[in-house]
């Protein structure tokens, strides 16, 4: 009877320190608190850039920041502007920067400031720039260098215009891209969190910037270090050292898709056909379904939640024949679940091809030297045009799509311009070059005390709001 | 050689022939073992190698047999109690890790797999993996590495039963890679691999050497060796299956190096023999020579007149009774040479006193002559017959001139007798012994009336350790005797000569020469045959040349007679 009344008292007591601690968890949002992030690599500098993994894109959210940003609609959102307005009959468009903005050195952000930025970034290789570049006056020969000149990007006072050669539909959403940061003459951001420390390529501290535009973020500290294996990001995370890892594991909602990228200028898969029976012979189901936890069948090229499912692509379960027994290589981004490549290659082996697997890391994984590609890529602007234009550029020459993808810049009209882009997509499936495998969630697992921790449309982790409980 | 052997003292012999006993059958021990050893090092290479191949062999069929039993298990145990069997990434996953096994896959009756654990990514997908010929208990499977597969050998064994209504296949057994290459390396101390002629390729353990072997052609009955990385490895092969190798090597290193360390130890072993037989050879050689040694050197002692030599003797052997013997001839040379000396003193004595009493006796008569015819003439005046005057005066200086002379006869005896018994002991020093020759020679000069007097001094001789005033007596002795003994004329020559250990003088003169008695009387104390002479004067000669720790040797013939000293020469 005594030792009940104690086995009793024990667990009264062990659930009381259990609601304590939901309790104080439950009291909301804290400052405070070092938050240790593991990712599969670093970037070897913190320039702004495209990210192409995950690591780099979410340095990219930490130390950076834009003068607008897309919010979970799609929708422009002030970042380091305050507000905007269009004009000249949406051939012009007005930004007013956020007078208290500032950068890490203790600058104020100005208008010269985004100017030179932008012209910065209209000069970079993302397709989102191209796109800017193409609809601004003066931007394709500054983009390509004919002329320093720019009459479409003009800085006043606090204020920065954009004039457009003819009114575009979504003509701000180019800003949005993490390349299109803005950086003070000395080459300091202002995203919410201030580099302080790197040590080597591995290891990389960042503290709280207390003068972001959005407010000082929740957390003290961020130090983020680099674990080149997928695996061991998950015994990182059990055995406590780290609280979050981004690389591995499946985290929301799909929001990239896992891409198949052939190269078609080379044998074998310069053969549409061959590329066209490869692709149908995957099974995206049990991909999704077995292989990929948290995956979904793929909608398309695109994320489900930037485009419509698209009514063309249906899983096709017949080879439509026997390929010869050719050796391959494959390309994995280091993000993608070995099980997922192994399967992919037995499903090729299947077919008679002899495949080989070669690890990268994500920023390199489209530039390999490989018969095929095989990565977790999410859109730089989650934008369905820039998004396209970003895949476009990644299966170049396809008949249709840039005249499909230009008309849908033009349109203002959003069901002619969802035509368009459908075109755009359809052609681009139909190349047979990008093969979507499914739609995956971001790669990233974190602790149970860490909270806040959103996705941006891109399916980038944002850790401005994030807060660590006791 | 002979001459050398015999140069050699008694211990020199000794060692030679200890070494000559010894060197011989260690070489040949030596370079026999090293031989035999190198050939036993061989054979046990080749047992050592077909020990491996057969131990690996009976590992294979052990993996062999207990993959089939695992097998069954799988498929009556374990396959019925699945859970979550609609998994196909979790059924074989789950069962191999409870059963350790390495390979394990489900297949239907069309041959898809239903569930792999080696390689998932395959489920649903028809299993391709390639079989050795005519035996599929060696197969090549694909299996999971890093992001993709890759093609492993493996020993399997598969058994048919139904799991959930169907026909299934169950696979399992254990890859035979470069692991368990490395494994069996380790434990048998040598190369260990499989070859895979079908594809040509090496089924070793990462670094292997056997990996850089091109094209090897393997033949069971053939063991042979190959050069590779710049060594040379033993290697046999034994075929598994058709296709399939099992090859052993042992590098010739580790060969090279076992028999090198027995050579070495071989050398070692007789180098240390023979130092032991020459330590031995020293010690029983010296413990031989010695007792040897010192009854040679008692011997020489004794040959040099020391009778007191003794020999400490410590064995009972022998060489010891020999000593023992030795000692007591010593002793009794001792006592023989005491009773000797003791007859010899006193027949010295009897004959001095003979000597004493002849010499003594000579003047006395005289003298007692002339003091009787003085009586008589004194007692003839008395009875009055009377002497004529002048008759007395002469009777009385005739007796007593005699008498005057005879007593100066006995003065002269008396003070040769003082001299010869004051003979002072000598006091060697450094001596040029041809200027003390000339001097002698020089103060003898005037006597020497009708004799040539010749010198033949040898030219550098050394100095003579010797007392210079007795070397001069001895020297004046010996020219006034050679003068002596050609009163009618002749030669003296006198010679020196250089004498190892020492210097020689020679006194020649051309005289009647001696006969045997004279030449066997030389030496005794009065002993003369010249009227007047005490015998004295050579006893003196040959007392100083002793003293002096030489010898005189005389050698004489009709008309020519030599007597030569032999003087130690003075210590540099």
């Amino acid at each position: 009877m005594r030792g009940h009344r104690r086995a009793g008292t024990a667990g009264a007591l062990l659930a009381a320190l259990a609601l304590a601690a939901m309790a104080r968890a439950a009291l909301g949002p804290r400052y405070g608190g070092d938050l240790a992030v593991a990712a599969l690599s670093l970037p070897a500098a913190l320039d702004p850039a495209a990210p192409r993994g995950s690591g780099e894109a979410l340095l990219a959210l930490l130390v950076h920041e834009r003068l607008l940003r897309l919010d979970t609609e799609g929708e422009p959102r002030a970042a380091l502007v305050r507000d905007w307005f269009g004009a000249a009959g949406g051939r012009e468009w007005v930004l007013r920067l956020e007078p208290h903005a500032r950068f890490h050195d203790g600058h104020p952000v100005t208008a010269e400031d985004a100017r030179r930025s932008l012209r910065r970034f209209l000069r970079s290789p993302s397709p989102a720039a191209a796109r800017l570049a193409d609809t601004l006056e003066g931007g394709a020969a500054f983009r390509a260098r004919r002329t320093e000149e720019l009459a479409g990007l003009v800085a006043s006072g606090a204020e920065v215009v954009l004039r457009f050669l003819e009114p575009v539909a979504v003509p701000l959403a180019p800003l949005a891209a993490p390349s299109a940061a803005v950086l003070s003459a000395g080459g300091s951001g202002a995203g919410p969190f201030v580099p302080t420390a790197r040590v080597s390529a591995r290891r990389l501290a960042l503290t709280a910037f207390g003068a972001h535009v959005r407010g000082r973020p929740l957390l003290d500290r961020v130090t983020v270090v680099a674990i080149p294996r997928a695996d061991e990001l998950e015994v990182e995370l059990q055995t406590r050292r780290v609280s979050l890892v981004v690389g591995a594991g499946a985290w929301g909602a799909p929001a990239s898709t896992l891409l198949l990228v052939f190269d078609p200028s080379r044998p074998p898969f310069d053969d549409a056909a061959l590329r066209a029976t490869a692709a149908d012979a995957l099974s995206r189901s049990d991909l999704a379904e077995r292989v990929l936890p948290g995956a979904a069948p793929p909608a398309g090229l695109l994320p489900r939640h930037l485009w419509p499912p698209s009514s063309a692509h249906a899983e096709a379960a017949h080879a439509r024949g026997a390929v010869p027994a050719t050796p391959i290589t494959l390309a994995v981004s280091s993000e993608v679940p070995p099980l997922v490549s192994q399967r992919l290659i037995a499903y090729l082996d299947n077919l008679g091809f002899r495949a080989g697997a070669v690890a990268t890391t994500p920023d390199r994984a489209l530039d390999a030297a490989a018969h095929a590609r095989l990565l977790t890529w999410s859109p730089e602007v989650p934008e369905p045009e820039l998004a396209l234009r970003e895949l476009a550029a990644l299966a170049p020459d396809v008949p249709g799509v840039a005249a499909a993808l230009a008309a849908a810049a033009r349109e203002p009209d959003v069901s002619r311009r969802r035509s368009y882009l459908g075109e755009a997509e359809k052609a681009l499936r139909a190349s047979g070059v990008l093969v979507p495998l499914a739609a995956v969630p971001a790669a990233a697992q974190a602790r149970a005390n860490l909270h806040g921790v959103t996705t941006d449309r891109a399916g980038r982790l944002v850790l401005e709001d994030a807060w660590l409980s006791p | 050689m002979a001459f050398a052997v015999t140069r050699l003292g008694l211990r020199g012999r000794l060692l030679a022939g200890f070494a000559l006993v010894a060197v011989p059958p260690i070489l040949v021990l030596g370079f026999a073992s090293a031989a035999l050893l190198a050939r036993s090092s061989r054979d046990a290479a080749r047992v050592r190698l077909e020990a491996a191949l057969g131990s690996a062999e009976a590992e294979l069929a052990r993996r062999r047999q207990a993959a089939g039993e695992e097998a069954e298990r799988v498929l009556s145990d374990d396959l019925p109690q699945a859970e979550n069997p609609e998994d196909p990434l979790v059924v074989a996953k789950v069962i191999a890790q409870e059963r350790r096994l390495e390979v394990l896959e489900v297949l239907d009756a069309e041959g898809k797999v239903i569930s792999s654990h080696h390689w998932p990514a395959g489920f649903g997908l028809p299993d391709r993996d390639a079989v050795f010929p005519g035996q599929d208990a060696f197969r090549i499977e694909t299996a999971v590495q890093d992001y993709g597969g890759a093609e492993r050998l493996a020993v399997t064994a598969a058994r048919r039963g139904r799991w959930r209504g169907q026909d299934v296949l169950v696979r399992a057994g254990w890859f035979v890679d470069a692991d368990f290459a490395a494994e069996l390396s380790a434990l048998m101390g040598l190369e260990l691999a499989l070859r895979d002629q079908a594809h040509g390729r090496w089924i070793a353990r990462a670094g292997a050497p056997l990996r850089g072997w091109g094209d090897p052609a393997l033949d069971a009955a053939r063991p042979g060796q190959v050069s590779l990385g710049g060594e040379t490895y033993r290697w046999a092969a034994r075929p598994v299956v058709p296709g399939l190798w099992l090859v052993a090597a042992l590098p010739g290193a580790t060969l090279d190096a076992v028999a090198a360390d027995i050579r070495r130890l071989s050398v070692a072993l007789a180098a240390a023999t023979l130092v032991l037989a020459l330590v031995g050879a020293v010690l029983l050689s010296g413990r031989i020579a010695r007792p040897v040694r010192e009854l040679a050197d008692g011997a020489r002692r004794v040959a040099a007149g020391d009778l007191d030599a003794a020999v400490t003797v410590a064995t009972g052997d022998e060489i010891g009774q020999l000593a023992t013997s030795f000692n007591a001839m010593t002793a009794d040379l001792r006592d023989s040479r005491e009773r000797l000396l003791q007859a010899e003193r006193v027949a010295a004595w009897r004959e001095m006193a003979r000597r004493l009493a002849h010499e003594l006796k000579n003047p006395l008569f005289p003298i007692q002559l002339s003091i009787e015819t003085l009586r008589r003439v004194l007692d003839q005046e008395q009875r009055g017959e009377a002497v004529s005057g002048p008759r007395f005066a002469a009777l009385f200086r005739e007796s007593s001139e005699t008498i005057i002379e005879e007593l100066g006869s006995l003065r002269k005896i008396i003070d040769e007798f003082s001299q010869f018994a004051r003979m002072p002991r000598p006091r060697p020093a450094p001596t040029d012994v041809n200027a003390l020759v000339e001097h002698t020679i020089a103060l003898h000069r005037a006597r020497a009336d009708g004799v040539l007097v010749e010198t033949e001094l040898a030219a550098g001789l050394p100095p003579a350790n010797v007392d210079r005033d007795l070397l001069a007596r001895a020297l004046g002795n010996l020219v006034a005797n050679a003068l002596e003994a050609m009163p009618e004329g002749g030669t003296l020559r006198v010679r020196t000569a250089t004498e190892p250990p020492g210097v020689s003088v020679q006194v020649e003169d051309t005289g009647p020469g001696l006969d045997e008695e004279q030449r066997t009387r030389l030496f005794t104390p009065y002993y003369t045959t010249k009227r007047g002479g005490t015998g004295l004067g050579l006893a003196i000669v040959q007392g100083i040349v002793s003293d002096h720790g030489g010898r005189v040797q005389v050698k004489s013939e009709p008309g020519r007679t030599t007597f030569t000293l032999l003087l130690p020469a003075a210590t540099p």
